[in-house]
């Protein structure tokens, strides 16, 4: 006698066939809508990401995979500091309209997906075709001592700059250059900020020429060095100044801790004890993350 | 009346005629007290409770069986609604008395000066910083097999894997350190390395080189061990002496 015979209600074709049925729908639907999910969970992130080229003030030390790409700077002739951003364009490739912002930056292409990591590529100002105010403003709350006395929002000069040779705050050696915290492409309505690292250096125009200053700068490549002359302007050079290990915001002659990791010279960051060294400008490759698109 | 009837009257002072208590028998701790106080209300309320059971038991048809818990309603729900009560007292207490701790949002583009995760997690948190131990690789040209924070993330991996593997490698039948000072020290050296490791995680804030503090991560724990092992091995043989002494001194040799 086989184990079920006395189940109720006994088997018969008609409920074994609309078992069948009701089995086939949940199979169905469970595939139908597993496809649906994964479909959502995997769905297309957005545009413009990919392997990207960009110079980078290197990383020595800790745990950052790679170093804070260089911002281009210029004096405009009032004497204010204008970030460089590249025009937008828009290309046609594969049968599909691009958006790009591109251009030729001393043999280097500067592009805007330099600065596509930590969740910038979400901010409003590094949208290539973003109508955004290009002009250094000096950070609200910034951690110097000499810019405390300026308003936040105030477009950095040359002026404030004009003791850079001498310039020290008892972190490290004096003399390398006098820095400023300052954002970028940040004033529009509910825009995010980006953070800006600007120094005046008196380093630049030595790295530019190759000589040996507080580092040796002829062992700088030929390619990056005609892009720093192309991406500084009378000694001012800037980066975006997100950490790329974990996004924190790092900083150049700011923390006192910085002088027991070997940051004193260089920029610190002090969530995990990152340096950088701005006077090693750096050729580096990263995959840069996509745009969000509407 | 037969002999072994009159026999079994006796007192029999050889001990043979004493029945141990069983399970039913309440003890000396047990009669004491049902007689005074809470104690003797829980014991009628039980008691009660067991007596209603049992009188419903007897009026059924249904197939006797025992009771294995007493019924929801009100046994059970007073009970609930008393812890019920406790923890929703509690509660409002405490978001009554508690200060609100809601600071503005984090801005992220600037970092404060000082950024550190909760205490408890300062031990994970120096395991990401274990840079320095991620090798070259000499076959990768010198270049690291992983990120430094890759890496720093299966560190809390193996050490979660250890402390989770070493219940299954000792069973934890010694009631103190000294009976196995091998597992002593295993246990001395974890508490260590997590204090060190934790120091670690900070070392922004400690006024030393942080090189040698991280050495002294790894060698302080190291140390401990030895120097636990050494102390407890010898109080052993000075509690094995004791022991000894104390069960020769009950039956001496003959």
């Amino acid at each position: 006698m086989p184990l079920d015979e006395d189940k109720y209600p006994g088997e018969s074709g008609r409920r074994r066939f609309i078992a069948g049925v009701v089995g086939s729908a949940a199979l169905a639907s469970v595939g139908a809508g597993g496809a649906a999910a994964l479909n959502t969970a995997t769905s297309v992130g957005g545009g413009g990401g990919g392997p990207t080229q960009y110079v980078a003030i290197e990383n020595t030390d800790g745990p950052a995979p790679r170093g804070m790409p260089v911002v281009p700077v210029e004096v405009t002739s009032g004497g204010e500091l204008r970030g460089v951003f590249p025009e937008a364009t828009t290309e046609e490739l594969g049968g599909q309209q691009i958006t790009v912002a591109e251009m030729d930056m001393g043999g280097t292409t500067y592009s805007s997906a330099w600065f596509q990591y930590c969740g910038i590529e979400q901010y409003e100002g590094a949208q290539p075709d973003a109508d955004a105010d290009d002009m250094l403003r000096s950070a609200s709350g910034p951690g110097y001592a000499w810019q405390s006395d300026l308003e936040g929002g105030e477009v950095l000069t040359v002026d404030m700059f004009e003791d850079y040779e001498t310039w020290g705050n008892g972190i490290g050696r004096d003399g390398l250059g006098k820095p400023a915290s300052a954002r970028w492409r940040s004033e529009a309505e509910g825009a995010k900020t980006i953070p800006v690292q600007v120094i005046r250096s008196p380093e630049i125009p030595k790295m530019i020429n190759g000589e040996q200053g507080f580092r040796d700068y002829s062992n700088l490549p030929g390619g990056v060095r005609n892009f720093i002359d192309a991406a500084t302007d009378q000694g001012f050079m800037a980066w975006l100044n997100k950490c790329t290990h974990f996004c924190c915001v790092p900083s150049f002659k700011q923390l006192e801790g910085s002088t027991n990791f070997g940051g004193a010279d260089g920029v610190y960051c002090q969530c995990h004890q990152s340096v950088y060294d701005p006077f090693s400008p750096v050729k580096k490759q990263f995959i840069a993350r996509p745009r969000p698109t509407e | 009346m037969s002999d072994t009837d009159s026999d079994s009257e006796e007192v029999r002072t050889d001990g043979t005629g004493i029945v141990p208590p069983d399970d039913e028998t309440p003890s000396w701790q047990e009669r004491k007290a049902r007689h005074e106080g809470l104690s003797r209300l829980t014991y009628e309320y039980f008691e009660r409770a067991r007596r209603e059971d049992q009188d419903l038991r007897q009026q059924s048809s249904y197939v006797e069986r025992d009771v294995l818990a007493f019924p929801t309603w009100p046994h059970e729900m007073i009970r609930n609604l008393a812890l019920v009560s406790f923890f929703v007292g509690m509660i409002i207490f405490l978001s009554a008395a508690l200060p609100p701790h809601i600071g503005p949002p984090a801005d992220s583009s600037s970092t404060p000066a000082i950024i550190l995760p909760d205490w408890y997690l300062y031990w994970s948190f120096g395991l990401l910083k274990l840079g320095p131990l991620n090798p070259d690789i000499s076959l990768l040209g010198g270049q690291k097999l992983m990120a430094d924070r890759t890496y720093g993330v299966l560190a809390n991996v193996v050490i979660v894997g250890f402390v989770a593997i070493v219940p299954f490698l000792n069973k934890g039948a010694a009631r103190r350190p000294v009976e196995q000072p091998f597992w002593g020290a295993v246990g001395v050296s974890g508490i260590v390395f997590a204090f060190t490791i934790a120091v670690l995680s900070v070392k922004n804030l400690i006024q030393m080189d942080s090189h040698l503090l991280f050495d002294l991560t790894f060698l302080l724990p190291i140390v401990s061990a030895f120097l636990s092992y050494a102390v407890l091995r010898s109080m052993r043989e000075g509690y094995m002496f004791n022991l000894n002494r104390r069960y020769y001194r009950l039956r001496p040799p003959k």
